[in-house]
């Protein structure tokens, strides 16, 4: 009986359009589960209750509430903003997002599609959001917008190139560009590849909060200087969309940072057998676990300024991740 | 120009007060612990940048303006008959002895044009354009006289004594009336507290 | 193939023009905005994130209190002077009531002085948190903004318990403040005083106030992203400072040690111990750091008023009917913001004749200008929202 339900996701297109609504449901729930977990945290962190009512127990279904009301509203476009673009804006940023999820082992096989440029086309994909957030800031006819997507621009240019540079590393070390690939060569040295690369664990880490627009990096939202950047304009449910590609957008960047760094769905002391099971779970925590430290960087922090960014990206970060290689490499060949 | 008990003995000011006004060439008063140099006004720049250079009056306070006329349009008028005139203030001070004078110039009413301040003090800058719009005073030489507050069409100089209160034509004030007494006191009972608070 | 004179000319003009041509681009900051604090517009000419030539726009707020306050009775004018800064209401009456005062020749009761003093300190200190919430909040750090106004809503309750307002107490009486009256008919003379526990519930705010300085100062003080976004940001010269009528908190954080609570004598500050705390730089940081400073200060200040208050009245004998004397006068307080001043005139009415309302905030951001001249945007907030100004103080 199971045998014939299995064969049925042997033909392509029905194994394609399960993963699909997998997916379809998946970035909604993850999204709604980080959202709601940065409220509640930030609420603990600031002496504050947080959502309390909604859902009949500790606001529990505050977001979904948030999103209902989301669809209720009107869409308003701007006059003069440039329509077509600034519609497509907030879905390239969400697609962006989904297209993140095709490679992340989440288990032995368990993966949507495994690429053997698994990684390479990881960061491909990540930078497509910023262009949508560039388009949505410049086709909303609003200074604050504007000077918004541009700096998301500068942003993008400067963290691409420590995000890449940091993930070269546990690439030299794996010797292949296929996410479960890297996991396996982790498995198989028998420890996660942050105990070597911390420099590039660390980088990588800086680089997807500067990646994500995230407070200290939320220059181009910057609430307090650009009324709310590149998504002034934006309302109902196309704010929605960059709402919830933002935290599916943290639950990515952190499993991408989980597989690359810390093993990704393996745990030292875990037999592999068993790795069909409990991987999910224990890449989920690890993504919970980072989640958690962007949480807490982002209630904690200031925001930076855009020149300081910069240094930081071109001064500080990009020879360091050099460097980094450099060591990585002499050690892979030399050992 | 006020007739005030500290007048008759010597107040502690009147030493600093004599010394500013011969500094600067005007006549001194302290009257309610202020020291007040009424000062002619074709010496306006002057004095100020004496006040600043020779007198250490460094810290510019503010400037404005009274408007002394016999009739208006909304308040009471004034006790006794005045001299028709716009009286210019500056406050100046120091900021290590804690002293604060007063200037003071008449200004016509017909054609209030006044010497502007913006070079010796860039605070004054504001303050004048504030008195520019409120009072219809002319600063001659400042670089931006524009309303301040108030929108450029507004019409009309509010802070001046002939310019009627809008809401009170419309109303009176009904802050007029008189105030019922704090229950279980007597009217005529004596109290320590103002009743019309 | 050869090159003529013309040829070379004409090349080394077409390398000119291909720098690339910028256009400045006018940036309306407010009068909608979240960091303007209200209704502040500026008109910023920007070259990118550079921004040269920014213009302050006030007047949204102006409610015209000076011209009000010639049709009004004096104890009418309390309720208005409230209204200026209203995030240190009390504060604000203080100088308009010596003022008048000091016309008529009454003093206050040392009892009513010591109250006006607590009262003033804990206004002082209410908006001193409101800015150590608001600062970081406009460097993009929320968190602090909890831990100040939790402790500034402890403050206002002390506050309201004695005067019945949390931000416009109208507490103070031309010869002293409100006393308040026992309820029934026994006691229907009989004055009330301070609130029962009042003191008892100042001392432990006071520590509860203190506790929270650390905390920030832990919290923001030991950020280095704070401190490289603040220090040598928005420098402000203390010879500017004065010439432009900076006063308060600004003035001394660009090295002027002068305090009006020091130099004048409205309140009974020179029987009290407290430092007036100055700044090295003129920085937005000095400028933050000296208010945290105050906070501790005023704290210090507030519970030694609290272990000495004398007893005796709250009122001293006034007509029931407040006519001031022919007379002008000025009287100026060291503010939460600055020097706020009121340059009464009375012809004898039961109204001033003419109110000229000095406040802090006014002066204070006129020196926006100065200080904003080729700065970056982020650092227009910065050094903006580090002058701690209240739109109702400077409209007016």
């Amino acid at each position: 009986m199971l045998e014939t339900v299995l064969d049925i996701f042997d033909n392509f297109w029905v194994a394609l359009g399960a993963k699909l609504l997998l997916v379809a449901l998946l970035i909604p729930l993850i999204g709604m589960v980080i959202g709601f977990a940065e409220i509640k945290l930030s609420a603990k962190m600031q002496a504050r209750m947080g959502p309390y009512f909604a859902g009949g127990r500790w606001g529990w279904a505050q977001l979904i509430a948030d999103g209902i009301k989301f669809f209720q509203k009107e869409d308003i476009i701007p006059d003069n903003a440039d329509r077509p673009v600034f519609k497509t804006a907030p879905m390239l940023v969400l697609v962006g997002t989904v297209a993140l999820f095709v490679v992340i082992p989440f288990g032995p096989g368990l993966i949507f599609r495994d690429l053997s440029v698994g990684i390479f086309y990881a960061l491909a994909i990540s930078s497509l959001s910023t262009i949508g957030v560039l388009m949505a800031g410049w086709s909303s006819a609003n200074k604050y917008s504007l000077i918004g997507g541009l700096r998301a621009a500068g942003q993008l240019i400067a963290y691409e190139l420590p995000l890449v540079l940091a993930a070269v590393g546990s690439v030299i070390m794996a010797g292949t560009m296929s996410m479960s690939g890297i996991v396996e060569a982790q498995i198989t040295a028998g420890y996660p590849y942050v105990i070597f690369q911390f420099v590039g664990f660390g980088i990588f880490m800086v680089a997807a909060l500067a990646e994500l627009t995230r407070i200290p990096f939320d220059m181009p939202i910057a609430e307090s200087e650009l009324v709310m950047g590149y998504l002034t304009e934006y309302s109902g449910f196309r704010f929605l969309f960059f709402f919830l590609a933002e935290f599916a957008n943290m639950f990515t960047m952190s499993a991408i940072a989980a597989t690359l760094f810390l093993g990704g769905y393996w745990l030292p002391g875990i037999p592999t057998e068993t790795l069909e099971f409990v991987g999910p779970v224990i890449l989920l925590a690890k993504v919970f676990l980072l989640a958690f430290a962007m949480i807490w960087f982002r209630w904690t922090f200031p925001r930076f300024r855009e020149d300081q960014l910069q240094t930081l990206a071109w001064k500080w970060l990009i020879p360091l991740a050099l460097a980094n290689i450099g060591a990585t490499a002499f050690f892979k060949v030399v050992l | 120009m006020t007739s005030s008990p500290s007048e008759t003995t010597t107040h502690p000011l009147q030493e600093y007060a004599d010394l500013v006004a011969e500094t600067v060439g005007g006549e001194a008063t302290v009257a309610f612990d202020a020291i007040k140099v009424v000062v002619p006004l074709d010496r306006w720049v002057d004095v100020h940048v004496t006040a600043r250079d020779r007198l250490g009056l460094v810290f510019f306070s503010w400037l404005s303006a009274i408007d002394w006329a016999n009739e208006v349009a909304v308040g009471d008028p004034p006790g006794e008959t005045v001299e028709e005139r716009f009286e210019l203030l500056t406050s100046l001070g120091d900021v290590t002895e804690g002293r604060r004078v007063t200037f003071s110039a008449t200004v016509d009413k017909t054609s209030p044009v006044v010497p502007t301040l913006v070079e010796v003090y860039a605070g004054a800058n504001w303050h004048e354009r504030e008195a520019h719009e409120m009072f219809g005073i002319v600063f001659e030489g400042h670089p931006n006289l524009t309303h301040l507050y108030l929108p450029e069409s507004f019409i009309g100089n509010p802070l001046r004594k002939s310019f009627p209160l809008l809401s009170r034509e419309v109303k009176p004030w009904p802050g007029t009336v008189d105030v019922e007494g704090m229950p279980g006191i007597a009217d005529d009972e004596p109290t320590t507290e103002n009743p019309e608070a | 193939m050869t090159i003529d004179a013309d040829t070379i000319r004409h090349l080394s003009e077409v390398s000119v023009s291909v720098e690339l041509q910028t256009e400045d681009m006018t940036l309306n900051i407010g009068p909608q905005h979240p960091s303007t604090h209200g209704v502040l517009r500026l008109v910023a000419r920007v070259d990118g994130e550079r921004c040269h030539d920014v213009q302050p726009v006030i007047g949204y707020m102006h409610r015209g209190y000076e011209k009000l306050s010639e049709v009004r009775t004096y104890p009418q004018i309390t309720t208005i002077v409230n209204r200026i800064d209203w995030v240190a209401g009390y504060a604000n009456e203080v100088p308009f009531i010596v003022a008048a005062e000091k016309l008529m020749g009454v003093e206050a009761p040392e009892r009513a002085q010591y109250i006006r003093l607590i009262l003033t300190e804990m206004a002082r200190m209410a908006s001193h948190l409101v800015f150590m919430a608001s600062y970081p909040l406009e460097l993009g750090a929320a968190t602090p903004l909890f831990f100040a106004l939790r402790e500034r809503e402890r403050v206002l309750d002390l506050l309201e318990g004695v005067t019945g307002g949390r931000f416009h107490p109208n507490f103070n009486r031309i010869g002293g403040v409100k006393p308040a009256y026992g309820a029934g008919s026994s006691t229907r003379k009989m004055i009330q005083d301070l609130p029962a526990g009042f003191l008892k519930d100042t001392r432990d705010a006071m520590g509860r106030v203190l506790g929270v300085c650390d905390e920030l100062e832990d919290l923001v003080a030991g950020n280095e992203i704070i401190l490289a976004r603040t220090k040598g940001v928005g420098i402000l010269p203390p010879e500017v400072a004065v010439s432009y009528g900076v006063s308060g908190p600004n003035l001394r954080a660009s090295g002027v040690s002068f305090d009006l609570r020091r130099a004048e004598s409205y309140l009974p500050y020179e029987s009290f111990d407290f430092d007036v705390i100055t700044g090295e730089n003129g920085d937005c940081w000095d400028r933050w750091w000296v208010r945290l400073q105050e906070i501790r200060e005023a704290a210090r200040i507030i519970v030694q008023a609290v272990d000495g208050i004398p007893a005796g009245p709250l009122q001293a004998k006034v007509p029931k009917i407040i006519k001031v004397p022919k007379g002008e006068t000025y009287v100026r307080a060291e503010n939460p913001k600055g020097e706020m001043g009121y340059y009464l005139v009375s012809d004898g009415g039961t109204g001033p004749y003419r109110l000229k309302i000095r406040s802090a905030s006014f002066s204070n951001i006129s020196v926006l200008p100065y200080l904003l001249e080729g700065i970056l945007v982020p650092d227009i907030i910065a050094t903006m929202g580090s002058l701690d100004f209240v739109l109702g103080d400077v409209d007016r």
